[in-house]
């Protein structure tokens, strides 16, 4: 209940309360059945939520399928590649792998028309494989569970879908990399985190220990939203290229209405205005080529864009969680920011606020998704950023350096730090990855806080370069094949 | 512990930590920082022309104090060649606005410039004390944020003045990109950022502050000793308001740069082309002449309810078809007066920008 005034002095100062419902008690679909839920002052009865919550599912999905968008025609769903699904273990991600596996696995058969024979295209699967993928962050936090084997015992549950687990280290590790990418396209990058433009140079030999590069990585960020931002960074990528790997053309996400309202704002709080268009929905690309990769073959380059959707983003978390209570469904998860030393971080401080300020104002987590679907990125791309993979916004630097006048003429000499002892071997090849990031990874890289967070692990020491994920250095320092410099060329070369 | 030397000249000692960037600095090289940053700000987005005139929206509060110290300091330093004036408007709340225009008046003294206070009484026919006295205290911020904003643009034609500037700073900026988006206010998002507005009739209005932190601010007046007038309004507070302003502290507790990233992010979208469409068609109000999304402009609309002892027909949808269906206005009803845009004073075509380099 909000007040404008002072409630014990002035009668007029309370809002009224509102009724939790508007009509009556009944169903306003059935209108028959007594109402079990209310969904934004409107009754349902259970019957009737199943549908919804599944038409929902489906209208925010279908659409989608197709590699061309081209409307909701069920009948004609032709993916260019298999699912794969981003599991948290969370409520919401539970919810969409029951959704999932009721439309596309288990309620298949049933809706099947029984003309046409048996090997009629019409009964083929949508999807050849469905694949859920589990990114676990134990090492990462401390205070954390393993919860590998509890996730792959709820996803046994479902007949007909395939598990992947992966721990978040894997981002450091380059057996992992070349498992998908071949040893070409295996290189690393350490990077000094003392100054903002970020110099780095690639380490030789490779780190073979991706959980201590994990753990340097986390310690070395400036502050708990940092660490918070990256690992979720980190999740999303090894997703995108789990999906690469698995010839996947779609990736989905178990992201409510309310979570998604919660990663806008966040977004926003972190500066990533630019990619509000891709937090909604993405189309991803790797320009990291496959060692069997055939530059000829068309239908080889559709496979490896994949669509990044989240069905659930009309499903708010209380329908969510009306759902996996009624179909009995476990929650393995846990809630993944934060850990028990950290201090506020702006994606915990923003799901506080906004699910605050939903008691008070019952339709802001729809106003907020709604109001960022109405906008689209201003100013020229850059490129792709190294660190996340979404575009980067052309001219960050400068913006920064305008808004933020960091080194008068007298003291650039004299605050420039020495490099770091590992990057101080070769300066000829050290890059400035500034210029490779967008403006919120500079700034998860940058952006420092008035005091130190509190160490992640005791027995991490805190140094000033890190290594960094093995997607960055094949992208800022890779190798041009014969192939790509041919196709590049291609229309100056004349046939024999 | 030695003390710390200064990050940016690294010779005397460092008095302060800023809060935008974290950086220990001393005292001079803040200042050189703050008003550089400024000078960047209006340089960049070419606000001015040399021979304008710039009246300051002054309201005796940090922001506009300091504003009108910064803007004398870059205009004499840069030789932006700018006749800058001070523009009050007196909402007509006793006890609140009256002290604050005495800090006002005695800015006019220590900088030389002329001064013109405008009333909402002479404008309107009512004082802010008046409005809460009928209304009560719910919604008479949409009152008064509705008459300020037209009374500078009058104050303005009347001094015959080019351009106003206001003391928006950063955190009120990103306060307005946060609430616009849980508010679902489509059309005030997509110019809440700008650094500069101008409707094809108003004077331009333009934010030298945009990029400046509230603390940074209040930081400046109390090194520079600039003395300023601070309360909080007697009347409501905006609730919605208070609710985006105290998750935007606990964001700068969080990480100080939240304020200049959420800006930057405001600054990084924009409206999709197919929604614009959609937008009202700004048009001129038939009534006073000023700029207006319907036939009549809120400000009228607002006086009209008031007049006919409807004071919320400009304020709910409900509220204004049940005036409608009351009949037409009466003939003797209280108007503003029209708005004449100032004639254009004759003046060179370049703007001001960075020469430095």
């Amino acid at each position: 209940m909000s007040s404008c005034g002072n409630p014990s002095t002035e009668s007029d100062a309370l809002m009224s309360r509102r009724p939790k419902f508007d009509k009556s008690k009944h169903c306003v679909k059935c209108k028959v059945a007594l109402g079990n839920i209310v969904i934004r002052h409107a009754v349902y009865c259970k019957e009737c939520f199943f549908s919804l919550v599944a038409f929902k599912f489906r209208r925010a999905l279908e659409p989608f399928v197709n590699a061309k968008p081209d409307g909701p025609r069920r009948t004609a769903l032709k993916p260019a590649g298999n699912l794969l699904l981003g599991f948290s273990g969370g409520l919401g991600s539970t919810v969409l792998l029951d959704l999932v596996h009721r439309s596309y696995i288990a309620n298949r058969k049933d809706e099947l028309r029984r003309d046409g024979g048996k090997d009629h295209p019409r009964h083929d699967k949508v999807w050849k494989r469905v694949i859920v993928c589990y990114v676990e962050l134990c090492d990462a936090l401390p205070g954390r569970k393993d919860k590998i084997s509890e996730v792959a015992e709820a996803v046994a549950q479902y007949e007909g879908v395939e598990f992947v687990p992966l721990r978040v280290q894997d981002a450091f590790d380059p057996l992992w990399w070349r498992c998908i990418y071949g040893e070409d396209a295996v290189s690393q990058l350490r990077i000094n985190l003392e100054n903002d433009e970020l110099t780095s140079m690639l380490t030789n030999p490779l780190s073979t220990n991706p959980l201590e590069s994990l753990r340097s990585y986390l310690s070395s960020l400036p502050t708990s939203t940092a660490v918070c931002s990256a690992l979720h960074a980190l999740t999303r990528v090894l997703l995108l290229h789990t999906a690469a790997e698995t010839d996947s053309s779609h990736l989905l996400l178990g992201t409510s209405l309310t979570s998604l309202a919660i990663s806008l704002i966040r977004g926003i709080g972190q500066g990533a205005g630019f990619n509000i268009e891709q937090e909604i929905q993405e189309e991803w690309l790797s320009d990291i080529r496959p060692p069997n990769f055939d530059s000829n073959d068309r239908a080889n380059e559709n496979q490896k864009g994949v669509r990044v959707i989240r069905p659930l983003r009309d499903v708010g978390l209380k329908e969510c969680a009306f759902w996996a209570w009624w179909e009995k469904l476990r929650i393995v998860g846990e809630d993944r920011t934060g850990w028990p030393d950290s201090r506020q971080e702006i994606g915990g401080l923003t799901k506080d606020f906004i699910m605050g300020l939903e008691k008070d104002y019952p339709s802001t987590v729809s106003t907020i998704v709604r109001t960022c679907a109405k906008l689209s990125p201003r100013g020229e791309v850059s490129g792709k950023c190294v660190l996340c993979e979404r575009p980067a916004q052309e001219g960050v630097q400068e913006w920064k350096s305008r808004i933020s006048v960091r080194t008068t003429a007298q003291s650039v000499d004299a605050t420039a730090p020495p490099l770091p002892a590992p990057l101080q071997a070769d300066n000829a090849s050290a890059t400035r990855l500034a210029s490779h990031l967008c403006y919120a990874c500079h700034t998860t890289l940058t952006s420092r806080s008035a005091r130190p967070p509190p160490p992640l692990y005791l027995s991490a020491t805190k140094t000033s370069s890190t290594t960094l994920p093995v997607w960055v250095a094949p992208r800022i320092m890779r190798k041009v094949g014969e192939d790509e410099m041919r196709a590049t060329v291609q229309e100056f070369l004349i046939e024999e | 512990m030695p003390p710390k030397t200064c990050a940016l000249c690294s010779s005397a000692r460092a008095i302060l930590k800023r809060p935008k960037t974290g950086q220990q600095i001393c005292k001079d090289c803040f200042f050189y920082v703050f008003e550089t940053e400024v000078h960047n700000t209006i340089t960049e987005a070419q606000l001015f022309k040399p021979g304008d005139r710039v009246a300051i929206g002054a309201s005796g509060g940090k922001d506009s104090t300091v504003l009108a110290h910064v803007m004398k300091t870059l205009n004499d330093r840069y030789n932006y060649g700018l006749e800058l004036l001070l523009l009050s408007i007196d909402e007509g709340i006793t006890g609140y606005r009256d002290d604050s225009l005495e800090t006002v008046k005695r800015n006019q003294e220590q900088y030389d410039m002329s001064l013109k206070i405008l009333s909402y009484d002479e404008l309107y026919g009512w004082t802010m004390d008046a409005i809460v006295a009928q209304i009560g205290k719910k919604n008479n911020c949409t009152f008064c944020g509705v008459f300020r904003r037209q009374a500078l643009d009058r104050g303005a034609a009347i001094l015959n003045v080019d351009h106003i500037v206001t003391g928006h700073n950063a955190d009120d900026i990103a306060e307005t990109v946060l609430m616009n988006i849980m508010r679902g206010d489509i059309a005030r998002l997509g110019r809440c950022t700008s650094i500069c507005t101008q409707g094809e009739d108003t004077i331009k209005r333009s934010k030298p502050f945009k990029y400046a932190y509230e603390k940074e601010i209040v930081m400046y007046a109390y090194f520079k000793k600039l003395d300023y007038f601070s309360t909080e309004c007697i009347y409501s507070p905006d609730a919605y308001r208070g609710h985006a302003r105290a998750f935007l502290k606990d964001l700068e507790a969080a990480r100080p740069s939240a304020i200049i990233d959420i800006i930057h992010s405001g600054e990084a979208f924009e409206i999709k082309e197919v929604v614009k469409a959609t937008q009202k068609i700004q048009q001129t109000c038939k009534r006073c002449g000023y700029m207006s999304s319907n036939e009549l402009c809120k400000a009228c609309t607002l006086l009209e309810g008031l007049e006919r002892g409807m004071a919320n027909a400009g304020v709910t949808d409900r509220a204004r078809k049940k005036m409608d269906a009351e009949g037409p206005a009466p003939e003797n009803l209280r108007i503003i007066p029209f708005f004449q845009q100032p004639a254009a004073p004759h003046r060179t075509d370049i703007s001001i920008a960075d020469t430095s380099t």
